[in-house]
């Protein structure tokens, strides 16, 4: 897991690189550091929402087994998303309902939607327009992480926002 | 030789009679052996004889029909099938062969099929008989016919009405299974017939496509994909090949018919997750359930008088029956935490669903309609899901992944005599067996 965050913070500096003038060493070290991020990058964050499947700017939010219920780290993720848009207003998310392999797959598209909802209604209880927030659940039909242990089904747990 | 069965015929004055009253014989006969079965003795033993043929092209159908009979009737699981004794046919006066049917009783068959194949007007024509072989007595004579590409047809259509004559039921000939395969590298649907064969690619969404069911009659199919970008329902006319989605904002999944111009389906618009009905035009008719949380995966009585489905109302899913008439509802699961794919019998008197077992295994039950009888057919073969009873009640179709991949499966209602289904690429999920048959 560890291995994955610092994976997904290195792409992303690369990537960050490519597209501004800071140094590859800058980026580096910022990386090797795990660095809180300041508000100017919000898209080098790293931690609890982020891994080398959500690189920013908003951040993912993850859920216990069979549960659309949102953990403090949860509702804590959610308020910084919930900032982000306030601070973008011609921006939107799309919030991708997710569950991992096991239990059966027609439930499971219902269950990640109750993913996706939950995500969505903390938000617009947060003040963002529900206009701005469109859901969907992919059940298990696409998971982030192969294999079928504790660690790939934590991770495929999740409600994944992807900005348009 | 061939003319052997031409020369074995009813005076006919009851031949006459048999055309006249088939119906009333044929329940006759069919008591009788609906007893045996029932008895708990063992399958029925017969004697398929390949029908007779003279020519080059009328021999070949023979053989290929012959192939077709035997592989239908063994699909079905109720007979017993002997090598014909060789001295079938007692030619002691060479211009009147017969049947020698103490030759069929020595053998132990209780059951002699065998016939004729023609050409007239270029078709295939089929003419079979069965005796009952103790009384020596005729039960069925019919003919079939078809053309050439169309053989596996015609002799199915022989498998349907003997096993309809000597078990009192209607038999899977015919029947079709809708299912869900990656072959193609996404999920589309795809249906097959019966036994696995005749696979053919029924959607090219190229987005995930999920849970296909035919209406009774077999005019409509219903699923659902991600074509809109959402989880949406799709009921498409097979005889237009017209399209029309179902349900508004939110999800619209896991549809089943409650009959032929009625589908049930999860949809989320108002806020929380209930079943509904829609009609054929996708327009909702009815709003069924009322609880918070998951109401997902209906599954109806025969006369469309209950629904079993699955719900969270309680926590972990399990199984539910709400009567439509006066909206009560009963769990009818307590075995198991979590409990989803209902699937009513035919018959009516047993639904079969899933449990997710701890250790992971997930594995297929059945339960009779009112909460008793609880029997668990498989187990030790990883994840058994999406159980879905053949249309005469005897055979389930299933998911399993107990070779790898997930594939399909079917057995016995029972649980006995499990065996892949279909052989092609990619993943097999989902199955549906349809009521109708074609």
């Amino acid at each position: 897991m560890k291995k994955h965050v610092l994976y997904g913070v290195l792409v992303f500096a690369l990537m960050a690189t490519a597209g501004c003038s800071s140094s590859n060493n800058a980026a580096s070290n910022e990386a090797a550091n795990q660095q809180p991020v300041t508000t100017e990058q919000p898209a080098l964050k790293t931690g609890y929402g982020f891994d080398q499947w959500q690189q920013g700017p908003l951040g993912d939010v993850f859920y216990e087994f069979d549960s659309s219920d949102l953990s403090v780290e949860a509702q804590q993720q959610l308020k910084d998303n919930a900032s982000w848009l306030e601070s973008n207003p011609q921006k939107g998310t799309t919030i991708e309902g997710h569950c991992d392999s096991r239990g059966t797959s027609e439930y499971n598209i219902a269950l990640g939607e109750r993913r996706s909802a939950s995500a969505k209604e903390y938000l617009v209880r947060l003040g963002i327009a529900s206009s701005r927030l469109e859901t969907v659940s992919y059940g298990e039909e696409r998971p982030f992480a192969s294999g079928e242990n504790d660690e790939a089904w934590a991770k495929n747990r999740r409600a994944h926002f992807v900005v348009k | 030789m061939r003319s052997s069965i031409n020369t074995v015929q009813l005076p006919l004055i009851i031949f006459l009679f048999l055309l006249s009253m088939p119906l009333r014989l044929s329940a006759e006969e069919t008591g009788e052996y609906i007893a045996i079965r029932k008895e708990g003795s063992a399958k029925i033993a017969i004697v398929l004889r390949q029908p007779d043929a003279k020519g080059k092209r009328e021999t070949g159908w023979a053989q290929s029909l012959d192939s077709v009979i035997h592989e239908g009737l063994a699909f079905t699981g109720f007979f017993n099938i002997l090598p014909a004794p060789l001295n079938i046919v007692d030619t002691t006066n060479p211009k009147n062969p017969v049947l020698n049917f103490g030759a069929l009783n020595s053998v132990g068959s209780e059951i002699y099929a065998g016939g004729k194949v023609t050409k007239q007007s270029g078709e295939v024509v089929l003419d079979m008989e069965v005796y009952e072989t103790l009384s020596s007595k005729q039960i069925l004579r019919k003919t079939y016919t078809g053309r050439e590409e169309q053989i596996r047809s015609v002799g199915l259509a022989f498998c349907a009405d003997l096993v309809q004559l000597l078990t009192g039921k209607k038999s899977v000939f015919g029947t079709k299974i809708a299912f869900v395969s990656t072959r193609t590298g996404t999920k589309e649907i795809y249906q097959c017939d019966f036994d696995g064969q005749n696979v053919a690619q029924l959607t090219s969404s190229r987005s995930i496509s999920l849970t296909p069911v035919f209406s009774p009659d077999g005019r409509y199919l219903s699923w659902t994909d991600f074509t809109s970008g959402r989880p949406n329902l799709y009921i498409r006319d097979l005889t237009t090949s017209q399209t029309v989605p179902a349900g508004k904002n939110g999800v619209s999944i896991d549809p089943a018919w409650r009959n032929s111009t009625e589908v049930a389906t999860t949809l989320s618009f108002e806020g929380d997750q209930e079943i509904y009905l829609v009609r054929t035009d996708g327009s909702i008719a009815q709003r069924v359930t009322r609880s918070r949380g998951i109401d997902l995966s209906p599954t109806f009585s025969p006369d469309g008088g209950k629904m079993a489905f699955v719900s969270s109302r309680n926590g972990l899913p399990q199984i539910f029956v709400q009567d439509l008439g006066t909206g009560a509802v009963k769990r009818l699961t307590f075995s198991g935490r979590y409990n989803t794919q209902p699937s009513w019998s035919p018959a009516g008197d047993k639904i079969a669903y899933t449990t997710w077992e701890n250790g992971g295994e997930i594995n297929i039950f059945t339960i009779n309609a009112d909460g008793t009888g609880l029997v668990k057919l498989t187990s030790r073969c990883r994840e058994n899901e999406s159980p879905s009873w053949s249309p005469d009640g005897d055979m389930i179709v299933f998911t399993s992944n107990r070779d790898g991949k997930k594939k399909l499966y079917v057995m016995n209602a029972s649980g006995e005599n499990q065996r892949p289904l279909v052989k092609m690429d990619g993943e097999q999920m989902q199955p549906s067996w349809s009521l109708f048959r074609k």
